[in-house]
């Protein structure tokens, strides 16, 4: 006979732990100076919940910048939570610029994702920065050496932004403090041609990035993505397991600005380079990391990526279903 | 009133069956090109790996396919001969490429092993519909 106590409630009581752990992290009122503390602290958690997560998938390309060709599968959401810490150089301040993504695939060739986004600044404060709608199109039916991907969006963001989901035009690091930032609201379209290929367990991929600041007059600015990424196991053992290799993909992502129309080159931009991994923690969720160096001294030296994914199956179907669609 | 154990298998099998959907019917415009067609499975003389096959299957196919690969609404059954009697390129052809305007998205963000162990897990459902 056992003398150990029952599994399951222990179990049970130490989730209810912490799960209001959890919640008194997130749902107290926030300070920024406090911020960095509990974002680590709710990231630490997330990653345990992760862990204990049921091992129930994506090709989730580890690429935090870089899109390549592979579109959302139809009818599934993603929920993502994205995260930008950037490490200062020295009289700089420390910035922390999460923001939460929607991923849904509409059909095979069409990809919609929201985000929503904001940033915290040591000894400044925390704001909610915008919004973003982006739309992805494959036009080919097949398979290509070179596969075309189509990229809108819409941004409605304000000049806090921290996010860096791309670099584009010319950079320049601001000191000005959040509040003042946030009162200038940018309304934003982009575009980017996506050009990516599998060779055989390769990725690769480059993006071709122009932006136009409806907001200011301030012409066409350009940027680029380049990145390549390979599994770390080609073959799919049969037993299930969270640390084996297959669950790993690794790569390497270069990308920033191009100036714009009123001077298109490397002058004055920011540019960086980042290794990315990502860690298949179960069929339907995955965890990212990267690291970004800066390249040229208009450039943060250093920032670090953390990304979440969890992918709801069927999403569209079990909400038609709620109002009475066929199962 | 007690009602046999075995009786609850029969409403069960018929929803099994009601599942199936063998009105399924091929695209014709969703062909591989001859030569790939032709290709052979570089894991043929492996058969263990198709464990690792039924992993995979698990997590890309079952949503639209069904756990046994019934299909499900529109998803093709991939139990009926029209699929099973394709050669193991042309499967593999057509989870790498899929067929967008049918629902089926491309694949070929799997490895290239990987996408063969799903074509050997595809032909284990053959025998199990042949064992039925």
């Amino acid at each position: 006979m056992s003398l150990l106590p029952c599994p399951v409630p222990l179990l049970r009581a130490r989730i209810s732990a912490l799960m209001q752990r959890f919640s008194a992290i997130v749902l107290r009122p926030a300070s920024a100076d406090n911020l960095f503390r509990r974002a680590f602290r709710a990231g630490l958690l997330s990653l345990l919940l992760a862990a204990v997560a049921n091992s129930v998938a994506a090709q989730e390309a580890p690429y935090f910048v870089t899109y390549d060709h592979h579109m959302e599968e139809p009818g599934n959401l993603e929920i993502a939570t994205w995260t930008t810490l950037g490490v200062p150089r020295s009289g700089q301040k420390l910035f922390f610029a999460p923001f939460s993504e929607f991923e849904y695939g509409v059909t095979a060739r069409w990809t919609t994702e929201l985000y929503l986004e904001s940033q915290a600044t040591s000894g400044d404060s925390a704001v909610f920065t915008g919004w973003r709608l982006e739309n992805r199109f494959k036009p080919l039916k097949r398979e290509h050496w070179i596969n075309p991907i189509l990229y809108f969006e819409y941004e409605a963001i304000n000049e806090a932004s921290k996010i860096h989901k791309e670099v584009v035009g010319n950079a320049g690091i601001s000191d000005e403090r959040n509040a003042e930032l946030a009162a200038t609201n940018a309304h934003e379209i982009e575009a980017k041609l996506i050009l990516s290929s599998n060779l055989h367990d390769w990725n690769l991929a480059g993006n071709f990035i122009v932006e136009k600041n409806l907001s200011q007059d301030e012409g066409f600015e350009f940027g680029y993505a380049l990145g390549v990424a390979r599994p770390l196991a080609k073959l799919a053992s049969g037993a299930e397991c969270r640390f084996c290799r297959e669950n790993f993909t690794a790569g390497l992502e270069l990308y920033g600005g191009l100036g714009s129309t009123n001077g298109f080159g490397f002058h004055e931009t920011a540019h960086y380079l980042a290794p990315v991994i990502s860690w298949q923690l179960s069929d339907n969720s995955s965890l990212h990391f990267s690291p970004l160096v800066g390249l040229t001294n208009v450039s943060y030296p250093l920032l670090l990526r953390f990304g979440y994914a969890y992918e709801i199956r069927a999403f569209g179907r079990k909400v038609a279903q709620m109002f009475g669609g066929k199962p | 009133m007690r009602i046999p154990t075995g009786v609850w298998f029969v409403p069960l099998a018929v929803a099994l069956v009601a599942a199936q959907n063998v009105k399924y019917t091929q695209d014709p415009d969703w062909k591989p090109p001859s030569q790939t067609a032709e290709k052979k499975n570089p894991l043929a003389e492996k058969p263990g790996l198709a464990a690792g096959g039924k992993k995979l299957f698990t997590r890309h196919c079952v949503e639209c396919h069904g756990q046994s690969g019934e299909g499900l609404r529109k998803a093709a059954d991939l139990q009926l001969p029209v699929v099973q009697d394709q050669s193991d390129g042309a499967l593999y052809w057509k989870i790498t490429n899929g067929n967008p305007d049918r629902g089926m998205p491309s694949f070929s963000g799997i490895p290239e092993l990987q996408r063969w162990q799903i074509v050997m897990h595809l032909r284990k459902l053959k025998r199990a519909e042949a064992e039925k």
